[in-house]
């Protein structure tokens, strides 16, 4: 058997499959290794949201992108990936989350964003449902939205297969080969070594460890995040509503009529536990029901966990790092799902000519971790 | 293994999934009972697969020659059954 490939990805979530799609469309011979499933990792446990809001120019504009490619992707990959324009609305209850709103949207609408402030009353018209005490206004944009993961990765994967590539599930890289430099390959829990001179990091919450196979310390750690999602009720194309108070949270309406959401807990949590608890099912019904008090009739259906990859400045790390050939697309800060499909092309293109779309150094390797992503 | 006939049989009645679905994904190289699950959605309805759980693992059974003790289960996530959110608030929502 050949165990030679012209470049080898760690990781099936949304960012190994949009990656490897997009090297195998150009004509690569791609290889995905996966430890678990596809979707085990961070992908399949993200609430499903994809939103364009970001205070960065090159976070917005690969959002951007990331919205564009959503949009066509049916057509792109043969599978219904669940793509609905339902908007992110992003809740300000004081004047300080007004301000840094605008601040924000000044940003978003150079690069073209059709974002804008509006009203509490003009909120609650979107949103009847929507509960408006203290509510001084949103930013509300109505082109971000959401998609299925699962069809996401599902229809990468697919593409993957249909372009030549392999992916091998149930197969954990336990080492990274490195000579004067370079990559060579990588061997798996199962004692086989598959060679390449390119080998990308999608690993998610365990990048860290796969960078240190090669020698690499990634500044990344896992954080760990519970999510719900409730019975199906009539769809009413309600927005995911983020509330960023010390108790709030944030959620959508799926296209199933189902409720899907979570909270940053307060107190960083590390780790990669994937432990549910009651606690989290009582908090976020507390607090879905303060910003929606219709939902108490609705009923919880499942509760589950998984793990952000956090950065210290809370943007991704799409780069190659100083391993030759060794590239990394890791340290997503929870929005890997939502920014994945663009980082996918854009590292493939990267890879195939050399070039990036824009000015992507805010996501380098080598870069001092300063101010924080504001719209985190 | 499977009849012709039988492929509009539902399996998962939350889902509306159908046995010519599932053979359909199986076909399509997704024979891992999570990938399954998550792809089709087969046992994410109110159920949580307690209805179709069982049938799948039988299929999965079939088309891989294993016993269904060899197939894995799949996760299984609380709450057991759906609880709306003001039985669980009770007396502390405010």
């Amino acid at each position: 058997m050949n165990k030679n490939y012209d470049v080898i990805i760690i990781g099936g979530g949304v960012i190994g499959t949009s990656t490897g799609y997009y090297l195998s469309k150009s004509g690569m011979k791609v290889l995905l290794l996966e430890k678990d499933y596809l979707t085990a990792g961070s992908t399949g446990r993200c609430i499903t949201g994809v939103r364009q809001q970001f205070s960065t120019p090159a976070t917005i504009r690969t959002a951007m992108s990331a919205v564009k490619l959503f949009e066509n992707m049916k057509d792109e990959l043969g599978v219904d990936v669940e793509w609905t324009n339902s908007g992110y609305m992003f809740m300000a209850h004081d004047e300080a989350k007004v301000e840094a709103f605008k601040k924000n949207i000044e940003i978003q609408r150079k690069f073209g964003l059709d974002v804008s402030f509006i009203t509490a009353s003009e909120a609650k018209a979107l949103v009847p449902h929507l509960d408006t005490d203290q509510l001084l206004g949103v930013a509300w944009c109505p082109s971000d939205g959401q998609a299925s993961p699962f069809k996401v990765v599902l229809g990468y994967a697919r593409g993957i297969r249909d372009n030549g590539g392999s992916i091998i599930t149930r197969q954990e890289v336990t080492d990274i080969i490195v000579e004067d430099g370079h990559v060579k390959g990588v061997t798996t829990a199962a004692g086989v070594t598959y060679h390449s001179s390119r080998v990308i990091n999608c690993a998610g919450p365990w990048a860290r460890e796969v960078g240190l196979m090669a020698g690499i310390d990634l500044q990344v750690e896992p954080e760990r995040h519970e999510a719900l999602i409730t019975d199906g009720v009539q769809y009413e194309n309600m927005p995911m509503l983020v509330d960023y108070r010390a108790d709030g949270g944030y959620f959508v309406q799926r296209v199933t009529g189902q409720f899907i959401g979570c909270f940053t807990p307060e107190v960083q949590v590390p780790g990669k536990d994937k432990s549910s608890t009651l606690e989290f099912m009582k908090e976020m019904s507390r607090r879905m029901c303060k910003i929606v008090p219709a939902l108490e009739n609705v009923a919880i259906l499942r509760q589950w966990a998984g793990s952000y990859c956090m950065t210290p400045d809370g943007s991704p790390i799409v780069d190659e790092t100083p391993v030759k050939g060794l590239y990394c697309s890791v340290g997503m800060s929870g929005h890997g799902f939502m920014l994945g499909p663009a980082l996918g092309k854009f590292l493939a293109e990267y890879i195939v000519d050399g070039t990036w779309p824009f000015d992507m150094s805010e996501f380098a390797y080598g870069r001092k971790f300063g101010d924080k992503e504001a719209m985190a | 293994m499977i009849e012709q006939d039988m492929r509009d049989t539902i399996i998962c009645r939350c889902q509306d999934i159908s046995l010519g679905e599932i053979m359909e994904a199986i076909d399509g190289g997704i024979t891992d009972p999570e990938e399954l699950k998550r792809f089709l959605h087969v046992g994410m309805g109110s159920c949580q697969g307690r209805t179709c759980g069982k049938l799948v693992t039988r299929i999965l059974a079939n088309v891989t020659g294993k016993s269904v003790y060899e197939i894995k289960q799949t996760s299984q996530r609380p709450p057991l059954v759906s609880v709306p959110m003001k039985e669980i608030l009770g007396d502390n929502n405010e």
